[in-house]
């Protein structure tokens, strides 16, 4: 195995009656990465990551944290993590600060680290407020410095800045992109937007119905985007009838005419062949396949995200 | 364990909990003392310390499940209401240890209950002039059986109160069970045995005789039988419930 795994799973599989909400998932996260958790709605993320805090057991499957196996070691290994899921939890009959207090005597930390995440998600002037009367927002920001307060080795965070702000959206990605170099911090984060893992994450699974689709890092899934050729031609019967003959595969005919994987010389080849049989060439475009492609391209999922 | 004990009495502070104890089982001890002030106008050998055990101990069969019901359902929907079990399961918190902590903290609030009332019944007794001094067995005998009879009903309580999310089934419950421990004297002897909440009256150090025309208020000895059985009761319903709730699902 691997020692810079910091969460490693096996064939992970929670059945709920005859379905598998989460399926045979290899999950696979290093050490200082930021990974992000992708899929849609009731694809099988909160699922995952409650079964890697022991909330509930897993049908089948194997977990294994910071290399050790989470049915053996689990006690030392939530004495390491620290994790928000779902709804942020709180005792709203408490104030902030005494919801920070509670976690104190769970981690056994000083008062500096209360200040600290107190003031890191910017919660300092509302902590003496009840955590009842706080915006959705504010108890979110209280459930991650409540999950922050240790400055625990992994973090696992369930769609983190639901309910924020675009502004408190973009100071909570500042505040997870700064965690591992600042602290050490591995983090592991799911959402169902595409954009928000884009702009946080190092490294990516995609999960959808339960199967992980795609992992690896968010450059190898950026690569995936392969670049397609399109042309617009004086007579695009003609040119497609040509270029046929000629050996060249098109994904698409019609009003443009378009190619997948081509090379600078095969471009440079087919525009030579078109001009040489009098076929005007009036476009050639390089489209690229944007990551929203690609994610409901591998969910199958037309549904927007 | 001890940690997480310390963290329950932490979390009921505003909860206002003590109060509520103190004022619910205020009103009983005024009916109580009311009652029996009444029966000694009309009666002037009711004024002996037996009348006042026996009355409290009569009346603790309606108040005690409502209170205990009402205590350990404060205590547990706190953690439905935000979500927080899965908070401290995550933080590696025993769920044994949570449940255990949970009976802990709401029977020691129960038992300061029972204790106050004993303390209240002497001062009542004194200010009464009941003739001789404080019958400290008796009084002993009257805390040892209510607290046992309770152990058994939070140990239920707390069960229901931590399996079933809408805290209408618990408080039901309870309110069931003070109907019951009040109402327990009319039920026949044996079959009034498998409802705990009759044990308030049924291990009462005291109980009342009609004899003809007179009646009067005799010491009984406490039944072993009952006993095991209400400690069989208490060891049942809360290895059971806290069996149960430790595998939820969160
Ligand atoms: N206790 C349960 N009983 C039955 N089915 C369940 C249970 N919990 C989850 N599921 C099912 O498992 C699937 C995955 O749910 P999960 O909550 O993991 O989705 P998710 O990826 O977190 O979605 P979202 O983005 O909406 O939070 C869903 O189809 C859901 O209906
Ligand atoms: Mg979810």
């Amino acid at each position: 195995m691997n020692t810079s795994a910091i969460v490693q799973t096996q064939n992970l599989t929670k059945k709920h009656g005859s379905i598998n909400s989460v399926n045979k998932v290899d999950l696979y996260v290093q050490e200082g990465e930021i990974y992000g958790f992708l899929g849609p709605n009731g694809a099988g993320k909160t699922t995952t990551l409650k079964m890697l805090l022991g909330l509930i057991k897993p049908s089948e499957g194997t977990i294994n944290i910071f290399g050790e196996s989470l049915n053996k070691r689990r006690s030392t290994i939530l004495q390491r993590t620290g994790s928000l899921i779902e709804s942020p939890s709180y005792y709203g009959h408490l104030t902030g600060l005494e919801n920070m207090r509670v976690m104190q005597r769970l981690r056994n930390v000083p008062d500096k680290n209360i200040h600290e995440v107190l003031r890191i998600v910017r919660l300092e002037n509302q902590k003496d407020k009840k955590a009842e009367q706080y915006s959705l927002g504010m108890k979110q920001r209280l459930g991650i410095a409540m999950a922050l307060l240790a400055f625990p080795k992994l973090l696992i965070l369930d769609e983190p800045t639901n309910g924020l702000d675009p502004a408190g959206i973009g100071e909570i990605r500042e505040l997870i992109k700064s965690l591992p170099a600042r602290y050490g911090i591995t983090v592991l984060l799911s959402s169902h937007m595409l954009s928000e893992i884009d702009q946080i994450a190092t490294s990516v699974g995609i999960i959808s119905d339960g199967n992980l689709l795609f992992q690896g890092s968010m450059e190898s899934l950026r690569k995936k985007g392969r670049s397609a050729i399109r042309l617009k031609t004086g007579d695009n019967t003609k040119a497609e009838e040509l270029l046929l003959t000629q050996g060249y595969s098109l994904t698409k005919g019609g009003s443009r005419l378009e190619f997948d994987n081509l090379a600078d010389r095969e471009v440079a080849e087919i525009n030579r062949l078109l001009v040489e049989h009098y076929i005007p060439v009036t476009r050639i475009e390089e489209q690229k396949k944007s990551l929203e492609d690609i994610f409901l391209e591998l969910t199958g999922k037309e549904r927007s995200l | 364990m001890i940690k997480t004990l310390g963290l329950e009495y932490y979390k009921i502070r505003r909860k206002k909990i003590w109060l509520m104890i103190t004022l619910f089982l205020g009103v009983e001890m005024l009916w109580a003392f009311m009652s029996i002030t009444r029966s000694i106008a009309k009666n002037p050998d009711h004024a002996v310390w037996e009348s006042i055990v026996f009355n409290i101990s009569s009346m603790n069969g309606l108040f005690m499940p409502i209170i205990s019901a009402i205590v350990v359902s404060r205590i547990c929907d706190m953690e439905h209401k935000g979500a927080t079990w899965k908070l401290l399961v995550a933080t590696n918190v025993r769920r044994g240890n949570l449940y255990a902590a949970k009976y802990i903290c709401a029977n020691s609030l129960l038992l300061f209950g029972i204790l106050t009332q004993a303390v209240m019944m002497i001062v009542f007794g004194l200010m009464k002039g009941f003739p001789g001094t404080p019958p400290i067995e008796i009084l002993l005998q009257f805390i040892v059986v209510n607290l046992l009879t309770t152990l058994a009903v939070t140990a239920l309580q707390q069960w229901i109160s931590l399996a079933i999310k809408n805290q209408t089934f618990a408080l039901c419950l309870g309110m069931l069970g003070g109907f019951v421990g009040m109402t327990a004297g009319l039920f026949p002897g044996e079959a009034r045995h498998i409802f705990i909440w009759s044990y308030y009256l049924d291990l009462s150090p005291v109980t009342f005789h009609y004899t003809g025309s007179t009646s009067l208020y005799i010491t009984q000895p406490v039944g072993a039988g009952i006993v095991l059985f209400a400690l069989a009761m208490t060891v049942l319903f809360y290895i059971a419930g806290s069996i149960h709730v430790s595998r939820q699902e969160i």
